[in-house]
C-alpha cells in the first residue's frame, strides 16, 4: 500500500510561538484520515503547510512519493492534491456551473489549447454530472454566491471534485452547516469516497461527522499529535478526553 | 578625489530629502495601508504655500512655519477624512487610485492656480562654499544634511522613547491587539497622517531652493520616495531612510560620471534591480504566503 | 447579453457607423481619436478591471507603438507587418517588464510602469538619431489596403472603427474562453483560484502582456491619425488619461473602456469654457467616483437597473451582466 501523503517532523513558527512541532504522519491508498484537536492545535496551520499557503520552518511533505515542500498552491493542484474551505469557498458572482468549470479546467489541455478551444474546455457533460452527484442541479445557473451557506459547502466539496483530485483535504467541511445538510454531505463524501477510491484528510470539531466519515484519526493537540487509531479507539482514550477537557 | 567628496556630500544631501519623503510614505503604508502616490505632488506643495504666503506679505521665517500648519492641515488632515477613510472600505486599490487622481488634481491646481513657471525659493543659509579637505562643499548641502538629521533624529525619538510613539508603533504592527490595549487606534493614525505632512512640508522647504517650486517636480521626487521605500524593503522605516540615502548618492554620482540625459532613468534601473535580485528590499523579510 | 445590451450594443454601432456623414472633419478626427483611444483603454481594462493590476504605463506603449509604425512605415515597411510589429514588440516588453514586478505583492507593478513610463520618455526625447528627440517625427502617412487610400478623414475613421471593432471582438472571444473565466476568478476570489491550479501569477502576467500589446495596436493607429508625433505626447500625462478612462467608464466590463474614451475625448470639447481645467475636474471628478461609485459609470448603470429591478430577481446579479452570457 502506497502512501500518498508523507508527512515528515513538520515545523512552522511564527516569531517565537511553535504552532506545528515536529508533526509526522502518512495517509494510505483509499484512506478517510481524521485531524482533530482542541482549538488552536495547530490543525489549520499543518494544513496550509502542507497545502503550500505557507511555507514549513522545518521538515517536509511529499505527495506520491514526490517532494512538495513549500511548492506552490496551483501547481501542487496539478499534482492531483485538492482542498476545500473554511471559508471563502467559491465564485460569488459566477454561476454554479461556471464554478465548476473553473474548478476543473486548468486540468483540461494547454494554456493556448484553452484559449481556442470551446467557452467550457469540454467540461460540459463531467460538470453536469457533478452537478447531479451534488443534488444542485435546480441551481446550476445561479450566481453562486446566492446559494445558501449548505449548498456552498456542497459546491465547494464538488469544485475539490472535479479535477478528479488522488488527495482531497477538506477544512472543517461541517462548520455552520445544519443538521439536515450535514448528513447530506457527509453522505455525498462517502458516496465520493466509494466510487473513486479517493484519499480523504478531514479537518474537523464535529465529533459525530468525524466518527461516522473517518477511517483512522489523528489527534494533535498544542502543535503535536498526541494519539493515532481507529475513531472508537479514540474516543475512549484519556490523553485525548485530557487535551479536551484541559482546554 | 575632490570632486567625489563634493558629488558624496551633494548626495548625502539629496538623499536626506529622498529619505525624508520615503519615510513619510513607508509610516503611511504601515499603519494604515495607504499607497500615497501623490506623495511626490505633497512634497511640490508646501513650497506654493510658503510663497503665496509671501506673496502676502509675509517674511520667510513667518512664511515658512505658516506653510507647514497649512500643509498639516490640507495634506494631513484634510487628506486623511476626505480621501482616505471613505475609501478605506473599498480596499487598497480603490484608494491607489484615488491618490492617483489626487496627484494629478495637485499638479494641475498648482500649475492653473499658482504658475506654471518655475518660481525661486529662498534658501536656508546663505549659499556659500566652505573647503573641507581640499574639497569645495557647499553650506546649502551641509545645512539640508543638518536639518534632515536633526528630522529624523526626532522622529526616532518621537517613535521609540515616548509613549506615543510606541502606541503608533502597536498601532501600525497589530491594529487589533492596540485596540485591545486601549490605544486610540484612530487617533494614531491621524497622528501618522500629520507626521507625514510635516516631513514633506520640510522636505519640501530643502528642496525647493535647489530645484525651483515647479508643478511638475512631484514626479521625480515621487518616484524617488516609491523606489527608496522599495530599496529600504516598503514596511521599514529605517529601509527608507537607507533607501532614500543610497539613491541620492547613486543619483548624483551616475549624474557626474555618466550622462545627464538619463538620469531620470537611475530609479527605474534600481527599481528593476531590487525587485529581480532582492524584492524584499534592504531589511525587509520574505515575503510568507497568504493564507 | 440581456436584451437592453443588445438595444443599447447595436443603436450604438449604427451610431458609429452613420456619423461621419453629420460631423465636421474635426469632428470625425474626434471620433477617430475615439476608437484609436478606446482599443488602448480595453487594453488597459484587462490589466486593471480584469487582473486587478495598476499600470502606469499604457501611454508609453501607444508610444512605443506609435514610433514603430512612424519609423517602420518611413522606412518603406508594409503597414501591416508594421502594425503588427507594434502589437508583438509592446506584447514582450510588457511580459518582460511584468514578469519580475509580479512576483512579488504590494503593488510593486504601478510602481514599476511609473518609472518605465519615465524611462521610454527620455529615451524617446534622448535619442534623436532614432526618433528626432523633441522635433519629433513628421508627415506620418496613412495607410492604403487593395488599392484604397484612407488619407481622407472619413476612411480612415472607418478604417479604425474596423480595427476596434476587429481587436474588441477577439478580445470578447477571450473573456468568453476558459482565460476569461480564469480571469474572473483570480478577481473574485485568488485564493480559491490558486487552489483550483489556477496559476494567478500566470494569468496576471498575460493580462498585462496583452493589455500593452492592445497598447501598442493602438498607438499603430495613433500615429497615422496624427500624423505628427513627439515624445511629450506619450509622458504620464497620457497614462493617466487612459487609467482615469477605464475608471471612469467602469473598470472590468466589457463597455466601460467604450464609455471611459468617450467622454475623455469629449470632456476637453464640453470644457472648452474652462479652457485648461478640465484636467483638473477629471480628477475630481474620478475621486468623487472613488468614492462613491467605484465601478464606473457602467457600474452606475447597474446599479439603477438593480433597484428598478429588485422586485423580479431574488439573486444578487451578476457584476459583468454587459458583458456576455
Amino acid at each position: 500500500m502506497s502512501a500518498v501523503l508523507e508527512v515528515s517532523h513538520l515545523r512552522k513558527s511564527f516569531g517565537g510561538i511553535t504552532a506545528v512541532d515536529d508533526v509526522s504522519f502518512e495517509v494510505r491508498d483509499g484512506e478517510i484520515l481524521g485531524i482533530i484537536g482542541p482549538n488552536s492545535s495547530g490543525k489549520s496551520t499543518l494544513f496550509n503547510c502542507v497545502l503550500g499557503q505557507l511555507r514549513p520552518s522545518g521538515g517536509e511533505v511529499r505527495v506520491g512519493g514526490r517532494t512538495t515542500t513549500g511548492m506552490r498552491p496551483c501547481d501542487l493542484n496539478r499534482l492531483g492534491v485538492s482542498r476545500t474551505f473554511q471559508l471563502l469557498q467559491v465564485f460569488p458572482q459566477l454561476s454554479v456551473r461556471d464554478n465548476l468549470i473553473l474548478a476543473g479546467q486548468e486540468h483540461q489541455g494547454s494554456m493556448v489549447a484553452r484559449l481556442i478551444g470551446r467557452a467550457d474546455a469540454g467540461l460540459g457533460e463531467a460538470v453536469d454530472r457533478m452537478i447531479a452527484f451534488f443534488n444542485l442541479a435546480h441551481l446550476a445557473a445561479e450566481p453562486a454566491g446566492a446559494l445558501s451557506y449548505g449548498q456552498q459547502k456542497l459546491l465547494d466539496a464538488a469544485m475539490a471534485f472535479m479535477a478528479g483530485p488522488r488527495l482531497v483535504l477538506l477544512d472543517e467541511p461541517a462548520g455552520g452547516v445544519n443538521l439536515t445538510m450535514l448528513s447530506q454531505l457527509r453522505e455525498r463524501l462517502a458516496a465520493y469516497h466509494a466510487e473513486r477510491n479517493a484519499t480523504f484528510v478531514v479537518i474537523e470539531h464535529q465529533m459525530e461527522f468525524v466518527m461516522a466519515l473517518c477511517t483512522r484519526v489523528l489527534v494533535l493537540a498544542e502543535g503535536r499529535i498526541i494519539a493515532e487509531g481507529a475513531p472508537h479507539e479514540i474516543r475512549r482514550n484519556p490523553v485525548v478526553i485530557d487535551a479536551y477537557l484541559g482546554h | 578625489m575632490a570632486s567625489l567628496i563634493q558629488l558624496l556630500v551633494s548626495g548625502l544631501a539629496t538623499g536626506a530629502i529622498y529619505a525624508l519623503i520615503a519615510v513619510g510614505f513607508t509610516l503611511l503604508w504601515q499603519t494604515s495601508q495607504t499607497i500615497n502616490f501623490a506623495q511626490g505632488e505633497f512634497v511640490m506643495l508646501p513650497a506654493f504655500f510658503i510663497l503665496a504666503a509671501m506673496n502676502w506679505g509675509a517674511p520667510f521665517w513667518l512664511a515658512a512655519p505658516i506653510g507647514v500648519a497649512v500643509s498639516i492641515l490640507v495634506l494631513g488632515v484634510l487628506f486623511k477624512l476626505v480621501i482616505v477613510d471613505p475609501m478605506l472600505k473599498y480596499g487598497v486599490l480603490p484608494l491607489v487610485i484615488s491618490t492617483i487622481a489626487l496627484s494629478l488634481f495637485l499638479k494641475e491646481s498648482a500649475k492653473d492656480f499658482y504658475s506654471s513657471q518655475a518660481q525661486p525659493f529662498p534658501a536656508l543659509v546663505p549659499a556659500t562654499d566652505i573647503h573641507v579637505f581640499g574639497a569645495v562643499v557647499s553650506t546649502q548641502s551641509l545645512a539640508v544634511l543638518m536639518v534632515a538629521i536633526v528630522t529624523v533624529g526626532a522622529l526616532h525619538l518621537l517613535l521609540n522613547k515616548t509613549r506615543l510613539g510606541r502606541s503608533m508603533q502597536a498601532t501600525a504592527q497589530n491594529p487589533v491587539l492596540a485596540r485591545i490595549l486601549g490605544i486610540p487606534v484612530e487617533r494614531m493614525v491621524l497622528y501618522t497622517f500629520l507626521i507625514n505632512a510635516v516631513l514633506v512640508a520640510i522636505a519640501s522647504i530643502l528642496v525647493s531652493p535647489i530645484y525651483l517650486a515647479k508643478f511638475s517636480n512631484g514626479e521625480t521626487l515621487g518616484l524617488a520616495a516609491f523606489t527608496a521605500a522599495i530599496i529600504g524593503g516598503f514596511n521599514q522605516v529605517r529601509g527608507a531612510i537607507a533607501g532614500g540615502v543610497i539613491l541620492g548618492v547613486l543619483d548624483n554620482l551616475s549624474a557626474a560620471y555618466l550622462s545627464s540625459q538619463y538620469r531620470g532613468a537611475i530609479p527605474l534601473i534600481i527599481l528593476i534591480a531590487v525587485i529581480l535580485w532582492r524584492p524584499q528590499g534592504l531589511f525587509g523579510r520574505v515575503e510568507e504566503r497568504t493564507v | 447579453m440581456t436584451r437592453f445590451g443588445i438595444l443599447a450594443t447595436t443603436a450604438a454601432a449604427i451610431i458609429a457607423v452613420v456619423l461621419p456623414f453629420f460631423l465636421k472633419p474635426f469632428g470625425i478626427y474626434l471620433i477617430s481619436m475615439w476608437a484609436v483611444l478606446t482599443i488602448a483603454a480595453i487594453g488597459l481594462n484587462l490589466t486593471l478591471g480584469y487582473a486587478g493590476q495598476v499600470s502606469m504605463a499604457q501611454g508609453a506603449f501607444v508610444g512605443i507603438g506609435a514610433y514603430t509604425v512612424a519609423l517602420l512605415t518611413q522606412a518603406g515597411c508594409p503597414f501591416a507587418l508594421a502594425f503588427a510589429a507594434a502589437g508583438v514588440l509592446c506584447f514582450a516588453i510588457g511580459w518582460m517588464l511584468g514578469y519580475p514586478a509580479l512576483r512579488v505583492a504590494h503593488h510593486y507593478l504601478a510602481f514599476v510602469t511609473l518609472a518605465f513610463t519615465t524611462l521610454v520618455f527620455l529615451v524617446l526625447r534622448n535619442e534623436e538619431w532614432l526618433t528626432g528627440g523633441t522635433y519629433g517625427i513628421n508627415g506620418i502617412l496613412r495607410p492604403a489596403f487593395f488599392g484604397l487610400s484612407t488619407a481622407k478623414p472619413q476612411p480612415f475613421y472607418y478604417f479604425c472603427l474596423g480595427t476596434l471593432a476587429v481587436l474588441a471582438l477577439a478580445t470578447w472571444w477571450m473573456l468568453r474562453s476558459p482565460w476569461g473565466r480564469a480571469f474572473k476568478g483570480l478577481r473574485e476570489n485568488p485564493i480559491r483560484a490558486q487552489s483550483l491550479g489556477i496559476d494567478t501569477r500566470r494569468y496576471t502576467l498575460m493580462a498585462f502582456a496583452i493589455g500593452a500589446g492592445l497598447g501598442g495596436l493602438s498607438g499603430a493607429l495613433y500615429a497615422p491619425l496624427v500624423q505628427f508625433i513627439e515624445p511629450g505626447s506619450f509622458a504620464l500625462g497620457l497614462s493617466f488619461n487612459l487609467l482615469l478612462m477605464v475608471i471612469v467608464g467602469g473598470s472590468g466590463y466589457f463597455f466601460g473602456p467604450f464609455v471611459g474614451a468617450l467622454v475623455a475625448v469629449l470632456l476637453p470639447e464640453w470644457m472648452r469654457i474652462a479652457e485648461g481645467y478640465y484636467l483638473i475636474v477629471y480628477a475630481v471628478a474620478v475621486m468623487v467616483m472613488m468614492a462613491f461609485c467605484p465601478s464606473g459609470i457602467l457600474g452606475l448603470v447597474e446599479r439603477i437597473r438593480n433597484a428598478a429591478s429588485r422586485s423580479d430577481r431574488a439573486a444578487p446579479a451578476l457584476r459583468a451582466e454587459g458583458a456576455g452570457p
